[in-house]
């Protein structure tokens, strides 16, 4: 048999140990060593084992990427943001963010998105914990502060203290607003949130060119941890 | 380590494949989410008023809850769509197109559309310019038409719906 026959020769090169040989001399070598009859089947299921692991592997890594939530890179004190959101320039994983965390996202000249998961600590922000997201007006026609839990989705509330904007704060008399976010019902400006991580989406419509030419520093709120438990 | 030693070409092809799979995957969960939005808002070439963004909006991630959205999904495969529509007085509003790679290529807001837009949206500007109406070139055939509209004002609320309610698309007549 012809197959047979070019199975021996691969026995005739000069490397007698299967284990010393390169990749395509490997397979050969373990294709003929000790002319077991299996050994092709061990192949195809070490093909297929690596091939399946392979798949299994790349799509863990892509469900690790994209995880994270809205793209960043641009990062302004609590809030990050991406320059690309809403462009098609943007590369492979932005557009898979945002097509999966802020699908239908505006170009930054119509709209910035900032994402904070963490407080101005640094600490994952919880429902467990309550805080005071504080500051002056954005430089922007109108911005609005909401809150979504880990599935981005608004946060159960009959009351619809969803989010905090330009017309709903209350201004002290330097122009200054402080918002409670927590789980708890707050006096004056209130987000609600659930027992459980979430995020906060901070808008900024129209942002004046100043903003959006320069994301990373516009004077955005703070985000500070006032009580815990 | 011996089956490390033993099996480093399966290892490669493992990593090759997964590498692979990683990008492959990431490249194309765009266009798989828009698809499925696609089959999720409603009839093509038409326009779907939203109701006001609550917990229960689950349609698409990340809704604002101060505004009101209104989509037209569209399919251009048969011919241009005509998108007309009022725009509100006094608030933020802005009508934007999705391709089915979910990409923003279009968008016009309230202070550049003046008191109302009516465009054509083709997949190429000859086919529509007959008509004398401006064109937005789309991509793709499949993609998706948003407005957006600001509720600035509580008291408004029923002003403003009323005249976002007023946005429609269709299949432009020959």
């Amino acid at each position: 048999m012809a197959e047979a026959g070019q199975r021996r020769s691969w026995r005739t090169q000069p490397y007698g140990d299967g284990e010393k040989l390169p990749f395509p001399g490997k397979i050969a070598g373990s294709l003929c060593g000790g002319g077991e009859s299996g050994l092709g089947m061990r192949i195809v299921w070490k093909a297929v084992a690596s091939g399946l692991a392979g798949v299994a592997l790349g799509l863990l890594a892509t469900g690790l990427v994209l995880r994270g939530g809205m793209p960043g890179g641009v990062v302004d004190g609590p809030w990050q943001t991406s320059l690309t959101i809403g462009s098609a320039g943007g590369d492979a994983l932005t557009r898979a963010q945002v097509a999966l965390h802020g699908l239908f996202a505006l170009n930054r000249g119509e709209t910035i998105y900032y994402t904070a998961r963490r407080d101005d600590g640094g600490e994952a922000l919880t429902g467990d914990c309550r805080y005071r997201v504080s500051g002056r007006d954005p430089a922007t026609r109108w911005w609005s502060i909401t809150a979504y839990g880990a599935d981005d989705f608004l946060i159960p509330d009959p009351g619809r203290h969803y989010s905090v904007s330009k017309n709903s704060v209350t201004r002290d008399a330097h122009g200054r607003f402080a918002a409670t976010v927590s789980a708890a019902p707050a006096e004056g400006d209130w987000i609600r949130v659930a027992h459980a991580p979430f995020s906060l989406t901070l808008r900024l419509y129209n942002p004046e060119p100043g903003v959006a030419a320069d994301p990373a520093h516009a004077a955005l709120p703070s985000i500070e941890k006032v009580a815990c438990g | 380590m011996t089956a490390l030693a033993r099996n480093w070409p399966w290892f490669l092809l493992a990593l090759a494949v997964a590498a692979t799979t990683h990008l492959v995957s990431i490249r194309i969960i765009p266009h798989l989410v828009m698809a499925r939005v696609l089959d999720r808002v409603g009839p093509m070439d038409a326009v779907r008023h939203g109701r006001r963004p609550d917990e229960n909006s689950r349609a698409v991630v990340r809704p604002s809850p101060d505004l009101l959205y209104s989509t037209c999904p569209y399919d251009l495969s048969a011919g241009p769509v005509r998108v007309t529509a009022p725009v509100p007085p006094g608030t933020y509003w802005s009508v934007s197109a999705f391709d089915a790679d979910t990409d923003n290529f279009f968008v016009e807001n309230d202070r550049q559309a003046a008191d109302r837009v009516d465009f054509v949206i083709a997949r190429h500007a000859a086919a529509a310019r007959a008509h004398g109406l401006p064109v937005v070139v789309s991509p793709t055939n499949r993609g998706l038409i948003l407005f957006r509209t600001l509720i600035d004002d509580e008291k408004r609320l029923g002003e403003i719906d009323r005249v976002r309610r007023q946005a429609a698309c269709g299949r432009l007549k020959r």
